[in-house]
C-alpha cells in the first residue's frame, strides 16, 4: 500500500515553467501612493480610487484573520509587488502580435486560443499576470448582448454597470483579505449577462502567476439579469517558485429573479515541494448573491493545489425560492493546509441549498471543512442538505470538519451528515482479483468518491479534474 | 484569546471568598486550591468573542449579585420528596452548598457490594474522603477536570473544601447494584454554588451514579458544578446528570471523564432547568479498547439557553463512542451543541459516531449545533450527523389517519422524540417521573 501512495505523493509539479517577458513592475510595498500608482496606470475613474483608498484605510484597522485550522509564517505585505503588467508598446490589433513567448506558454498550458478555441466552443478571456492580453469570442458574445471582458476593460467601458455592483456582494471591508483586494486588485473578468439570455458557450478564464513575488489580485465580478444563465469555468496553474506568493481574489455574482449562475474551478497551483517549501497562499473571498426569486446560484470546485487554501464560496439566499449550491473535492498532499468549505446563509422563504464536500488528505496534509448554514428568521420552508466525507491516505495527515449550523425558524430543515474513511484493503483486494493494478484502483475509488462532484463540472473539467487527481496521487499506494 | 473586560462583581467575590477558605492541613490539596485560585484570578469571564461560548451570552450572569451561601437553610425531608428515588442505595443531600447528613442515608457504609474490595466502597464527603482515602484524592481530585483555560472550574476547585462535594469510591471488582443519588439542592437566591463530584471506579467495578440538580427556590443564583470520573481498566460507570435548576438560575458545569483500558461509561444528561445552562463534557479515552456511550436531552422553553460542549478525546486504539444529543426547543429558547471528536494519531480502528438531532417547536426557537470531527489516523469509522427541523409530516398524519386530534398527534411524537434517551436511563423511577414532567411540558406547549 505504502509505496504507491509514496509514488503518487512524490509527483512532481507539472506546469513549472517560468516564461521570460519583460514585465513592467512597481516597486514593492503597500502604501496611498501604490494604490494612486496602480490606478492612475490603468487610467481609472475617481470614484474607483475612492473604492480603493477606502478599502486600504479600512484594511489598516483589521489584523489577519486567526481562526482556519492553517498554520503559516505571518505574510509580510511590505514585500510583495502589488503591480506588474507584461510591457506593450503598442495596442495589439490581431492574435498575431501577441508575444510569442507568451502564446507558447498558452500552449503548453493547453489553453484554446485561436481556432481549437473555436472547436472547444470556449471564450478565453486570458490573464496573464495582471493584464488581460487577448481576448477571443468578444463578438459572437457581444452579439446576444454579453459582455465578457477584463474588469479594467469594464470600468473603462461599461462604468455604472461596475460602479453598481462592485463591491455590493463582497462589501471593502468583509475580510482582511477582501479589503487588500479591493484596495489594490489590479484585474480580472467581467461578465454582464442581460435580461433573457441564456449564454451561448462556457465563460472561462485562466489565470496564471507568472512573476515572482508578484501577489496576483484579480477581481471578478458575473452579474446575470432577469432569466439569464451563464456557466463560467476557472482554471489555474502557476509556474514554481520558492517564496510563497499570495493570492487573495475576490469573486462576486449577482442573480437576479430566475438568473442562473454557475462558477466552476478547478484549482492547481504550485503547492510547494515535498518538503513543504514554498507554494501559493491563496486566500479568497467567493461569494454570490440570490438577488431575485426562484434563483440559482452553484458553486464547483476542484482545488488541488496551493500549499495554502483559505476560501469559502459562499451563497446569500436572499430571493424566495433561490437556490445555492456547492460541490467540492478538496485534495491535499504533502505539507499543504486547506480549511475550505462554504456559507449559506438562508434568508427568503423557501431557500434550498445542498453542500457536498470531499476532503482528501495525504502525506502530511491537513484538510478541514469549514461550513456555515444560517436560516434566518425570514427563511420559512428552508430546506439545507449537508454531505461531506473526507478521506485519508497514510497516518500522517488529519482531516477536520467544522460544520456550524444555525437555525432561527422552526419550518426549516436542516440535515448534516459526515463521514472519515480509508481505501480499504477489501476493496483494493477485490480490484486487484480482477485484474486492475493497485495505482489504477486507486484512481478508480477516488474518482467515485468524488463522483458527485465531478458530476457537475462541465465536461472538458471533469475530465481534467479526473485526470489531476490521478497525477496528484500517482505512486502513493503499493 | 480571553478579552480582558471589567470583572463582574460576584466573580471578585467569588474570588475573595477563595481566600479567604480556611487552609487544610493536607499540603497538597492547598497547593492546589492555590494554583486554581491563581488561575481564577488571571482568567476572565468569557464572552461571545471566544469561540467556546460564541452563542451562549454570559452577560445576563454580570448583573447578577451574588454571594457565598450564608447559613444552610434548615429543610425536612418533606420538603425533597418529590426527588426521592426509592431504588437509591445512598443518598447524599447537599443543601446551598452543605452537606446536610439528616437527610442523607446510606453514607460511609459499603452498600450493596458483591466481590472483594481494596480500597473499600464507599460514599462519603470530600471532607471525609480526604480523611480515609486521601493519596487517592491526591491522585484523582482537580486532576481529570483542568482549570488552566477555564474560570470556572477554577473557581470551583479554589472554592473546594471538602463539604460541598461527595466522593463515590468503588473498589476493585466491586458491583453496586442499586445506583448512587447525590442530590443538589439550592434553596435562596442570590447565591453562588460551587458543587463537586468525584467518582473513582477501580478495576473491575461497576456502579451506577446519579448526579441530581434541584431547586426549592424560583431565584436566581449561580451553580458551577465540576464531576470528575475516572474509571480504571475493564469497570463501567453508568452516570445520570439531571439539571432541574430554578428557572431564573445559571448552572455551569464541568465533567470530566477519564477512561484507561476496556473501561465503560454510559450517560445520560437530561437538562430541564435553569435560565442558562452550560454543561463542558470532557471524554478522555486513556487506554485502548474503551467504550463510551453518551446520549443528551435539552427540553427548553420561554427564554432559556441549554448549552452542551461535548468532547472525546480518543487517544488509543479500538476506543469506541455512541453519542446522540437531542433538543427539543420551544418559546424564544436557544439550545446549542459543540460536539468535537478528536482521533489522535495512533487511534487505529476508533468507531465514532455522533448524532445532534434538534426539534424546533415553536417560531422564536433557535438551534446552533456544531458536531466537529478533527481525525489524525486514517484507519478508523468516524461519522456525524446533524438534523434541525420538526415533526415530519408523514408521522403527523399517520397518527392522524387513526384518529388522533393534531395537537395530541404533535404532542405524542414531540414526547417519543425526547423519550428516546430518558428510557435508557436505568432507574425506573426516575424514568417515569422525567416522562411524565416531559409529557407535561410538551402538553403546556
Amino acid at each position: 500500500m505504502s509505496t504507491v501512495l509514496e509514488n503518487l505523493v512524490n509527483q512532481p509539479y507539472q506546469h513549472g515553467f517560468v516564461t521570460a517577458i519583460e514585465a513592467e513592475t512597481a516597486p514593492k510595498g503597500l502604501n496611498e501612493d501604490i494604490i494612486r500608482l496602480i490606478s492612475s496606470k490603468k487610467g481609472e475613474p475617481e470614484w474607483l480610487l475612492e473604492f480603493r483608498l477606502k478599502a486600504y484605510q479600512h484594511w489598516l484597522t483589521m489584523t489577519p484573520p486567526q481562526w482556519a485550522n492553517v498554520q503559516h509564517t505571518p505574510v509580510d505585505f511590505q514585500a510583495i509587488t502589488y503591480y506588474a503588467a507584461p510591457k506593450q508598446k503598442k495596442k495589439l490589433k490581431s492574435m498575431d502580435e501577441v508575444d510569442p513567448e507568451l502564446l507558447k506558454t498558452f500552449e503548453k498550458l493547453g489553453v484554446p486560443m485561436n481556432e481549437r478555441a473555436a472547436l472547444a466552443g470556449v471564450a478565453v478571456d486570458v490573464i496573464f499576470d495582471s493584464v488581460s492580453v487577448a481576448t477571443t469570442y468578444k463578438q459572437k458574445l457581444a452579439d446576444v448582448g454579453i459582455i465578457f471582458c477584463s474588469i479594467s476593460e469594464a470600468v473603462r467601458e461599461h462604468p455604472e454597470l461596475v460602479r453598481k455592483y462592485l463591491g455590493s456582494v463582497v462589501p471593502v471591508g468583509d475580510n482582511y483579505y477582501a479589503a487588500l483586494n479591493a484596495a489594490v486588485f489590479t484585474d480580472g473578468s467581467f461578465c454582464f449577462i442581460p435580461k433573457g439570455v441564456k449564454c451561448p458557450m462556457e465563460l472561462s478564464t485562466y489565470f496564471r502567476i507568472n512573476t515572482q513575488d508578484s501577489g496576483q489580485f484579480e477581481r471578478t465580478l458575473i452579474v446575470a439579469e432577469d432569466g439569464a444563465s451563464v456557466s463560467y469555468l476557472e482554471g489555474c496553474t502557476a509556474p514554481k517558485f520558492d517564496t510563497n506568493q499570495l493570492h487573495a481574489a475576490v469573486v462576486e455574482l449577482v442573480a437576479m429573479d430566475n438568473a442562473d449562475i454557475k462558477y466552476s474551478t478547478v484549482q492547481n497551483w504550485y503547492a510547494g515541494d515535498e518538503k513543504g517549501v514554498g507554494g501559493i497562499y491563496n486566500f479568497v473571498t467567493k461569494r454570490g448573491l440570490c438577488r431575485g426569486v426562484n434563483s440559482r446560484i452553484s458553486w464547483t470546485q476542484v482545488e488541488t493545489g496551493s500549499a495554502i487554501t483559505w476560501k469559502y464560496p459562499s451563497c446569500v439566499l436572499r430571493g424566495d425560492n433561490s437556490v445555492g449550491e456547492f460541490y467540492s473535492v478538496a485534495l491535499t498532499n504533502h505539507y499543504q493546509q486547506a480549511d475550505t468549505g462554504t456559507k449559506m446563509v438562508h434568508i427568503g422563504k423557501n431557500t434550498g441549498s445542498t453542500i457536498v464536500s470531499k476532503g482528501i488528505s495525504a502525506g502530511h496534509s491537513n484538510n478541514s471543512y469549514r461550513g456555515l448554514v444560517r436560516i434566518a428568521p425570514t427563511a420559512s420552508g428552508a430546506r439545507n442538505y449537508s454531505q461531506c466525507d473526507s478521506m485519508l491516505i497514510g497516518q500522517k495527515c488529519s482531516a477536520n470538519t467544522f460544520p456550524y449550523i444555525d437555525v432561527r425558524n422552526p419550518s426549516g430543515t436542516v440535515e448534516h451528515e459526515a463521514t472519515t474513511s480509508k481505501i480499504g484493503e477489501d476493496q483494493l483486494f477485490y480490484f486487484q482479483s480482477r485484474g486492475i493494478g493497485a495505482e489504477e484502483a486507486i484512481s478508480m475509488i477516488i474518482n467515485g468518491f468524488c463522483k458527485d462532484v465531478f458530476q457537475q463540472l462541465p465536461m472538458e473539467f471533469a475530465v481534467e479534474a479526473t485526470k489531476l487527481l490521478g497525477l496528484k496521487l500517482e505512486g502513493s499506494v503499493g | 484569546m480571553t478579552t480582558v473586560v471589567d470583572t463582574p462583581q460576584w466573580l471578585a467575590t467569588l474570588r475573595a471568598d477563595g481566600h479567604a477558605l480556611p487552609q487544610s492541613p493536607l499540603a497538597w490539596l492547598n497547593e492546589r486550591r492555590a494554583q486554581a485560585l491563581e488561575r481564577a484570578n488571571a482568567l476572565s469571564v468569557p464572552t461571545t468573542r471566544d469561540e467556546e461560548w460564541r452563542f451562549t451570552d454570559l452577560a445576563p450572569l454580570r448583573q447578577f449579585s451574588l454571594q457565598r451561601p450564608p447559613a444552610a437553610r434548615t429543610i425536612t425531608e418533606a420538603d425533597i420528596a418529590l426527588f426521592n428515588l426509592p431504588e437509591a442505595g445512598a443518598r447524599m443531600v447537599f443543601v446551598d452548598g452543605q452537606f446536610a447528613p439528616s437527610l442523607s442515608h446510606g453514607v460511609g457504609a459499603l452498600i450493596g457490594t458483591s466481590g472483594g474490595t481494596s480500597t473499600g466502597t464507599s460514599v462519603s464527603t470530600l471532607t471525609d474522603g480526604l480523611k480515609s482515602h486521601g493519596a487517592l484524592l491526591q491522585q484523582h481530585l482537580g486532576v481529570h477536570a483542568g482549570f488552566e483555560q477555564q474560570v470556572f472550574p477554577a473557581l470551583n476547585t479554589a472554592w473546594l473544601h471538602g463539604n460541598n462535594g461527595a466522593l463515590v469510591v468503588l473498589g476493585r471488582n466491586a458491583v453496586l447494584e442499586q445506583p448512587l443519588h447525590v442530590l443538589f439542592v439550592a434553596t435562596q437566591a442570590n447565591i453562588a454554588l460551587c458543587p463537586r463530584v468525584l467518582v473513582v471506579a477501580e478495576s473491575g467495578a461497576q456502579g451506577k451514579l446519579i448526579e441530581d440538580y434541584v431547586s426549592l427556590t424560583n431565584g436566581a443564583y449561580l451553580a458551577n458544578a465540576v464531576c470528575e470520573v475516572s474509571i480504571a481498566g475493564n469497570a463501567e460507570v453508568h452516570h445520570v446528570r439531571l439539571q432541574r435548576e430554578s428557572l431564573a438560575a445559571t448552572h455551569i458545569a464541568t465533567t470530566a471523564v477519564s477512561l484507561a483500558k476496556d473501561a465503560r461509561y454510559r450517560s445520560q444528561s437530561v437538562a430541564l432547568g435553569a435560565r442558562l445552562s452550560r454543561v463542558n463534557l470532557d471524554i478522555r479515552q486513556a487506554g485502548e479498547g474503551a467504550d463510551v456511550e453518551l446520549d443528551g436531552l435539552a427540553l427548553i422553553g420561554g427564554e432559556q439557553v441549554a448549552d452542551t460542549h461535548s468532547s472525546v478525546d480518543h487517544a488509543f486504539a479500538h476506543g469506541r463512542c455512541r453519542q446522540m444529543h437531542k433538543t427539543i426547543v420551544g418559546g424564544a429558547a436557544h439550545a446549542v451543541f459543540n460536539g468535537k471528536v478528536l482521533v489522535r494519531e495512533g487511534a487505529q480502528l476508533t468507531n465514532s459516531a455522533q448524532q445532534s438531532r434538534n426539534l424546533l417547536v415553536s417560531p422564536r426557537a433557535r438551534v446552533d449545533t456544531k458536531p466537529q470531527l478533527e481525525i489524525f489516523a486514517d484507519d478508523v469509522k468516524c461519522a456525524h450527523g446533524a438534523t434541525v427541523g420538526q415533526l415530519d409530516a408523514e408521522h403527523l398524519f399517520y397518527l392522524k389517519s387513526r384518529g388522533l386530534p393534531e395537537q395530541q398527534a404533535r404532542n405524542l411524537l414531540t414526547y417519543a422524540f425526547g423519550a428516546e434517551v430518558i428510557q435508557r436511563i436505568p432507574v425506573k423511577s426516575l424514568v417515569n417521573r422525567l416522562q411524565q414532567t416531559v409529557l407535561a411540558r410538551v402538553d403546556a406547549k
